[in-house]
């Protein structure tokens, strides 16, 4: 029990690392697009009117409510099912 | 200075391959002689022992390990494997069917008239000066000691994302070095000549006279 404990502890924090890493680095990513997005269609209407960060601010809490975003959850998902997937193999197949 | 910086990528790279070629796993043709089992006393090669059965105390200091005698089809010579648990811990087999696994080995012994050849998958090494032995995955049978491995699929798998790995990291630090660390040194470097330069100045005297002591 304990061996399994220290796994699932040292997984879990590793993971944690990882996931908290990829999120900001998503959300940078999609910031960066939204900027990119909105210069664009600065250029194509130049009576577009709004302001830029209210423009970029929905945009990201679009993406909040996104799958694309929840997708980032794989990171957990991935290694256990991988796990499994060996503990059969070694076992069981 | 060259010499004692290739001296240590070359030591490190070597360390990474005998890392990869101890875990990763391999597969053997073999015909089992025996099987048996052992006490053993872990000494200073401990690292290269896995863990007691899971479920099992694991402080113990010594236990009793399976073994799994053989002959390599292809050469001929013996080879011996344990087989033992890795439980939840490292090398990331996950094997807990050690008894199970024994119990087949077991089932596959042969003689030389009337040999069964059977394919062992394992990991780990043999070596007789610190008695360690590479630790038994799986077995089964095979047709002849000829009989096809199959492509080690999950090696090139590992290796490929490994060196993808590697490479992503050293394109990231070589720009990271370039643009931040290369010119801080070149500045001290520079400060550095200019704090010489104003010392070498203020004892121009001091210097010139040590400098009549030397050998022209």
């Amino acid at each position: 029990m304990f061996a399994l404990a220290r796994l699932l502890v040292m997984g879990f924090i590793v993971l944690m690392i990882v996931y908290v890493c990829l999120s900001f680095y998503s959300r940078a990513v999609r910031r960066g697009k939204l900027k990119a997005q909105w210069n664009l269609e600065q250029m194509d209407d130049a009576t577009k009117d709004g302001d830029r960060d209210d423009y970029i601010q929905k945009g990201l809490e679009e993406y909040d409510g996104s799958v694309r975003r929840k997708l980032i959850l794989g990171v957990y998902i991935i290694p256990t099912v991988l796990v499994a997937v060996i503990i059969y193999l070694t076992n069981f197949a | 200075m060259t010499y004692i910086k290739w001296f240590l990528i070359i030591t490190s790279w070597t360390f990474v391959a005998a890392f990869f070629h101890y875990t990763l796993p391999q597969k053997d043709i073999v015909r089992i002689t025996d099987t048996y089992e052992k006490r053993i006393d872990f000494g200073e090669n401990s690292i290269f022992w896995a863990s007691a059965d899971t479920g099992n105390v694991g402080s113990a200091v010594n236990r009793d390990i399976f073994f799994i005698q053989t002959k390599l089809a292809n050469s001929g010579e013996v080879m011996v494997y344990r087989n033992e648990d890795t439980g939840w811990g490292w090398p990331p087999y996950f094997k807990f069917d050690t008894t199970n696994l024994q119990a087949e080995a077991s089932d596959l012994k042969s003689v030389a008239e009337a040999p069964q050849y059977a394919m062992i998958k394992h990991y780990g090494w043999r070596n007789e000066f610190l008695s360690i032995f590479p630790n038994a995955i799986s077995v089964e049978v095979v047709d002849g000691p000829d009989a096809s491995k199959g492509w080690p699929i999950l090696n090139i798998l590992i290796l490929t994302l490994f060196a993808a790995v590697s490479y992503f990291i050293f394109i990231r630090w070589r720009r990271f070095r370039m643009a931040r660390i290369d010119p801080t040194l070149e500045e001290i470097q520079d400060n550095w000549d200019a704090a010489g330069d104003a010392v070498e100045g203020g004892h121009g005297r001091l210097k010139q006279w040590l400098n009549s002591w030397r050998a022209k």
